[in-house]
């Protein structure tokens, strides 16, 4: 029985052809916000690099390269991750999507236009990573209650201080999204 | 300046409180006065921010996005030893290392204290280091990996000399030596009066003594006394520090994460020799700051340098080990201070002796704070830098008034709870700020202090405690602050300026400003800023961009609106003077006759207006000039309270509730603004409260040089903030508007702490107030027992 | 971080082959500089690539155990339950029986790191992840557990090392989830290079220093966990997990407890209270446990239970706030089993 893959356990199924490759570059296909894109990378790469100097995807942030700050996230199948703390060759066929694809070419995802309602920006480099965050939060919880919006930011880190006004935007969002037909 | 000028009526006062008006003598290019914020369409609202799409959709280009044709990647090779002599350095296996395109050794350490008898550039070999991280060379290669590997190959025979990091130990005359010779005093940067040093005692300082202090404490009827720690603070920008450095024969391009893009330009044109005319630099979205992207580091210097070597642009990023032990923080203090009081709360004497060390920096007073907010004709502070050998401090989000405040208004409850005065009354007592009082008053309304209790008083094992402080700040201005406003024959409009964004929407209030003037939607004006290639901006710093920058916007837009107006009256038949600018038309005061703004400017006789205005001295005169800059004659205020619950148990401190009430002049976006002291509340409880670099004894090494142990205030730390912002008009510039960055953060920690003592009844005077602190305090902590 | 290969087994005999160390053995050395030939197992990696990324670990060749399926499922059995090794930490804590039966657990899975981490974290990983002692992970700093002679803790900065059992080295074992699987007695099946099977408890499984300086655990070189077995509790135990860090959000704890009880008409029948974060393996309170064990528990009982668990607790200089700290959580984690 084929079964289904729950949203918060991106796995990997993915088997290359070969079952040792690198040290040096090897080829891999990423799915990223759903298109597939053939790269040459070592494995070495983490999905973070791979995204930003291979595919130009700047959008996703690299602010400590620990895992510590979540500036870096991104979805594997829906699921928020640190970019910074994946292999690019371990993502297999998992699909990745960035803070480009969100919205791509089309009307602002609920919760981006909330940040700027709300004004939950300042200097904005964390802010990618806390949309992605608050995107998949509502994504799988539409209706949070404030401490589950407290709890899903906690590995987040904003020096400027933006906390106020991203739990307000979610919540605003979380609303808005309630009152859609 | 008395030819040509005018007499204008200006708002003064706080709105709703005390506004009446003032009559000031103004240039004749100065736009007329600006009516209190009820009366204006888009100054004073919250516009959303001009680049919050960019920023939301990942579109925002940071420096480190930043990538050039051919760009190389950088790497910084740093000493592993707090203090070290070089005995010998080969750099050639790492030149020869494949994809290693330049290497540069550093001969002259900047960033630091300057020793008077500098003998100037000097070969690595024989160089001290004085910290662990001190830069020793630099490599640029095809990929950071690359550059990486070269360093490693780079050969450095160290001789490791003895160091001290201990503030305490430094002080001893017998402690080795951060600096074998004086070095200059400095006051923020700015040369000063040479103070004496002994061993690794820079100072005291005292210049900011007046009266007799031994004399106002002897009179005194109350005394109180107590010393005050504080730890550093490192400022973790989320963006690293970084450049990408562009050198051509034709000019040098700097790209990088700065808050003074025009500041840099200043100094990396003197460093290399270049005309001003010939170095140009940009800034996008900026990262983030606080104090530390100011100047130029050794790591820009790195950078250009390895550019001009390799005839090719360098990338130099750092990670963040390198941010959090070379990239500045904020110095640690001692402060003994001695308070003498009058029973009914006048201060007779004040005696602050303060000791703190930013590392291998200058820059740890914290006088400022009670030299300036309380009326005290006795007053002595001494305070000194102690060098250490560790990382050079750097201005952090109002330096030397954080620590300071944490202590003085602390030991001002103190005084308080002596003289049986509740703290708000004692206050009000040797207070003069108008504002404040207004503060004060609106502040404990909304927070409901009347419910404080007694100290240590709630029952529980969870004590709730209430708590309150005051921020004073100097309202700062950059008079050497230039605008752009170009209005374009299709109508378009352009603000310009090398002012940078570093997260405050100083690029929304510019396009408001001009939308205003010009009888525009914000959104309607285009806004370049950070490129030198504009009009020279203001830093970002010291709280003063927008107290800087939007008057001459404003000016600009009006003048460039006179233009458009005088050149469209003739076909509306109208005198110039009988149009105005309002809802995107250009019309007679009764409507009837109008053009729109497009159709207007379309009749232009060339494709463009453009107007540049630098900023105006403030109509009322400056307190006093330093240099490019100028302190206005009022400071800014700010008052904040804080509910907190302490678990006497297992010592969390939980922060409940902040109330903020804060005056920046006019306030342009209240949104933003809301933003900022958010901010500044939250780096407040996280320095209060979590925040601490912790050095090892053994090696000098910070032991936590990440995200991870060095613990910040996250989300779920976040209390409740209510932020009520004064409408305090002064009637000083053409937006009377000035900064709340640095005002929002004074006044937290102490609060904190006040509140904590309200709570638990015990004072906690060294910082953070992390559970092993509150537990020490509470004597809940056993004697250690264990094995060596 | 060093280049390396990347190998995707065919199963678990083949990746038990492939392995030629452990984390721990491949950190170990005279010189203070990691091993280069060696081929490590890699889970959910986030251990690993911190490790690799501070140039603390420089395998030769990563073996990737995600790529081998079966090993992500979580099941009953007997009365308990089986847990594959690379479930990941957010699958724990939000698995219906996990919650149901074993709450202690889904709370430290729950409680661990941050959402982001917890979607990629494995249990396997989690529970031999190396410690967060800061001297440890310095590459300055070559002590006794990565071969050198020191532990740096001991006269340095120790506000987060351990109260118990520090003999030669003061770290706390980093594994929030182990606390719990401690507590409940769970056993770890693990194949080695030749197929050959072994059961351990996790309790002997995880070592103290005086027994084995370098390695938390007693893994050998190309064993493998393969599941992470509960035995069955009776329906009437309850179980909490109490953490506390600095900070809530996201830090590693200072103090966390454990407690698993079995309460039946008023009376403690069996007892297991265990501190995280206290010693370099979960430890339980023994003296406690024997306290509440066959009682009534009424405030009295409480406080003198949560005395006991801090029975032979030796602070260092700066780590003896934890007392005070565990006295309240043990107390505090019994009263909410109760009341759960």
């Amino acid at each position: 029985m084929l079964k289904k893959i729950p949203p918060d356990s991106p796995r990997c199924a993915h088997r290359p052809a070969h079952d040792i490759v690198g040290p040096g570059a090897a080829p891999i296909t990423l799915v990223v916000n759903g298109i597939a894109r053939a790269l040459s990378i070592v494995p070495a790469t983490t999905l973070a690099e791979a995204l930003r100097e291979q595919l130009a995807l700047t959008g996703t942030k690299v602010a400590c390269d620990r895992g510590a700050c979540s500036a870096c996230t991104v979805w594997l199948d829906g699921a928020p991750v640190c970019a910074c703390m994946v292999l690019a060759i371990d993502v297999g066929d998992r699909e990745v999507t960035t803070i480009e694809g969100l919205a791509q070419n089309g009307p602002l995802h609920p919760v981006q236009s909330a940040f700027i309602a709300h004004d939950a920006i300042q200097c904005g480099f964390c802010t990618p990573g806390l949309i992605m965050s608050c995107a998949a939060l509502l994504a799988h919880t539409p209706d949070p209650s404030e401490s589950q919006v407290r709890a899903a930011l906690g590995g987040h880190l904003c020096r400027c201080g933006t906390y106020p006004h991203v739990i307000a935007a979610v919540l605003d969002a979380s609303r808005r999204g309630r009152s859609r037909p | 300046m008395s030819a040509g000028t005018r007499s204008e009526h200006y708002p003064v006062g706080i709105a709703g409180v005390s506004l009446r008006e003032i009559e000031r003598r103004v240039g004749p290019d100065e736009a007329p006065p600006l009516p209190p914020n009820a009366q204006l369409r888009t100054v004073g609202q919250s516009a959303p921010r001009v680049n919050g799409r960019a920023k939301v959709t990942g579109q925002a280009r940071f420096t480190v996005d930043v990538t050039l044709p051919g760009m190389l990647h950088a790497r910084l090779l740093r000493s592993p030893y707090p203090h070290a002599r070089i005995l010998s350095l080969d750099a050639g296996p790492a030149e020869r290392h494949p994809g290693v395109r330049a290497v540069h050794l550093i001969d002259h350490a900047i960033g630091r204290a300057r020793e008077i008898a500098d003998p100037g550039p000097a070969a690595p070999t024989g160089r001290r280091m004085l910290y662990v991280g001190d830069p020793i060379a630099a490599v640029a290669a095809v990929t950071p990996q690359e550059a990486q590997a070269a360093l490693d190959l780079i050969q450095v025979v160290y001789q490791p000399l003895p160091f001290v990091i201990d503030l305490e130990d430094a002080r001893k005359a017998d402690a080795p030596r951060v600096f074998e010779r004086a070095v200059h005093s400095e006051s923020f940067g700015e040369p000063a009066p040479q103070l004496p040093q002994h061993g690794n005692v820079h100072g005291p300082d005292l210049s900011a003594s007046r009266g007799n202090a031994a004399a106002g404490l002897n009179a005194a009827e109350v005394l109180v006394e107590a010393e005050f720690r504080t730890q550093v603070q490192t400022h973790c920008c989320l963006e690293p520090h970084a450049l990408v450095a562009d050198w051509r024969d034709e000019g040098l391009t700097v790209y990088i994460s700065t808050q003074f893009t025009a500041g840099i330009r200043a100094e990396l044109a003197e460093a290399f020799g270049l005309p001003l005319s010939r170095v140009r630099v940009l800034v996008d979205a900026m990262g983030g700051g606080f104090g530390s992207k100011s100047r130029v580091g050794q790591y820009v210097l790195s950078a250009v340098e390895l550019s001009r070597r390799a005839h090719a642009p360098v990338r130099l990023a750092l990670d963040r080990h390198e941010e959090q032990i070379d990239s500045g923080h904020r110095p640690s203090t001692v402060q003994r201070i001695r308070l003498g009081a009058r029973r009914d709360g006048t201060l007779t004497g004040v005696s602050i002796d303060a000791y703190g060390t930013a590392g291998v920096a200058l820059g740890a007073g914290v006088g400022n704070f009670a030299q300036s907010i309380y009326e005290c004709a006795h007053f002595a502070l001494a305070q000194s830098d102690v060098f250490t050998h560790a990382g050079p401090g750097a201005p952090m989000r109002a330096p030397g008034n954080v620590p300071g405040a944490f202590a003085y208004e602390q030991i001002i409850d103190e005084l308080a709870e002596r003289l049986g005065m509740d703290p708000l009354a004692l206050r009000e007592r040797i207070d003069a700020s108008p504002v404040r009082r207004e503060e004060r008053r609106a502040g404990a309304e909304r927070i409901g202090w009347s419910r404080r209790r007694p100290p240590g008083s709630d029952p529980g094992t969870l004590k709730h405690g209430l708590g309150m402080a005051q921020s004073h700040w100097p309202a700062l201005i950059q008079t050497n602050s230039a605008c752009e406003v170009r209005i374009l024959r299709d109508g378009s409009v352009e603000v310009r300026s090398s002012v940078q964004d570093i997260g405050t929407g100083v690029g929304t209030v510019l396009a408001q400003v001009v939308a205003e003037e010009l009888g525009l939607a914000p959104e309607q004006i285009a806004v370049r800023i950070g490129d030198t290639d504009f009009a020279a901006g203001p830093p970002s710093y010291g709280s003063r961009t927008s107290a800087s920058i939007t008057p001459p916007a404003r000016n600009a837009a009006y003048r460039a609106l006179r233009q458009l107006i005088e050149n469209a009256a003739p076909s509306l038949g109208a005198a110039p003077e009988a149009l105005a600018a309002r809802d995107g038309r250009i019309c007679t005061a009764d409507g009837r006759r109008s053009l729109s703004f497009r159709e207007a400017a379309a009749l232009l006789r060339t494709d463009e207006i453009s107007v540049v205005a630098s900023r105006s001295d403030d109509y009322g005169g400056f307190g006093h000039r330093m240099g490019d800059a100028a302190m206005a004659r009022k400071g800014l205020g700010g008052v904040q309270f804080a509910e907190v619950a302490v678990d006497t148990e297992t010592g969390r401190v939980l922060i409940e509730r902040v109330v903020a009430v804060q005056d920046c002049g006019r306030p342009l976006n209240p949104r933003q603004i809301e933003s900022q002291v958010h901010g500044g509340i939250l780096q407040g409880i996280s320095y209060a409260l979590y925040e601490e670099r912790i050095l090892d004894a053994h090696t000098g090494r910070m032991l936590n040089p990440n995200l991870e142990q060095y613990k910040i205030l996250r989300s779920r730390e976040t209390p409740t903030i209510e932020v009520h912002v004064l409408e305090h008009y002064q009637g000083e510039s053409a937006t009377d508007a000035y900064g709340i960055a640095e005002p929002s953060i004074i006044a937290t920690a102490p609060a904190v702490a006040n509140a904590v003592y309200n709570a638990i009844g015990v004072r906690m005077r060294a910082l953070p107030m992390n559970p092993a602190a509150i537990l020490a305090a509470l004597g809940r902590v056993p004697q250690p027992s264990g094995p060596p | 971080m060093n280049r390396f290969e990347w190998m995707t087994p065919d199963g678990i005999a083949h990746a038990a082959r492939a392995a030629t160390a452990t984390v721990a053995t491949a950190m170990i050395s005279r010189s203070g500089l990691p091993a280069t030939d060696a081929a490590v197992l890699k889970a959910g990696g986030i251990d690993l690539l911190d490790l690799m990324k501070e140039g603390l670990l420089s395998p030769h060749r990563l073996i990737n155990l995600l790529s081998i399926p079966g090993l992500d499922r979580i099941e009953p059995q007997e009365g308990g339950l089986r847990i594959g090794p690379t479930v990941t930490l957010a699958q724990l804590a939000a698995h219906e029986a996990v919650r149901a039966r074993f709450r202690a657990l889904a709370d430290a899975a729950g409680a661990s790191a941050s959402p982001q981490i917890r979607h990629l974290a494995t249990l396997g990983g989690n529970l031999l992840q190396r410690p967060r002692c800061w001297y440890f992970r310095s590459r300055a700093h070559h002590c006794a557990r990565k071969g050198g002679d020191t532990c740096f803790a001991f006269a340095g900065e120790n506000q987060y090392h351990a109260i118990f059992d520090h003999r030669g080295c003061a770290i706390v074992h980093p594994s929030t989830c182990a606390t719990a699987l401690v507590a409940f007695g769970a056993v770890l099946e693990i194949t080695g290079p030749t197929g050959a099977r072994r059961a351990a408890s996790l309790e002997a499984f995880l070592r103290l220093p005086e027994t084995d300086l370098q390695r938390e655990n007693d893994l050998l070189p190309g064993e493998i966990v393969t599941a992470i077995r509960i035995p069955a509790h009776p329906l009437t135990t309850r179980s909490i997990h109490l953490k506390q860090g600095e900070i809530d959000s996201f830090d590693w704890p200072i103090a966390e407890v454990a407690v698993a009880l079995d309460l039946a008409d008023g009376i403690c029948r069996r007892a297991s209270v265990v501190l995280g974060a206290a010693a370099p393996a979960p430890h339980r309170a023994a003296q406690a446990e024997a306290a509440l064990s066959g009682r009534a528990i009424d405030e009295a009982l409480l406080r003198t239970a949560a005395r006991a668990a801090l029975e032979g607790a030796a602070p260092l200089s700066r780590n003896a706030y934890k007392l005070p700290i565990f006295e309240a959580l043990v107390r505090r984690a019994i009263r909410a089993a109760i009341e759960a």
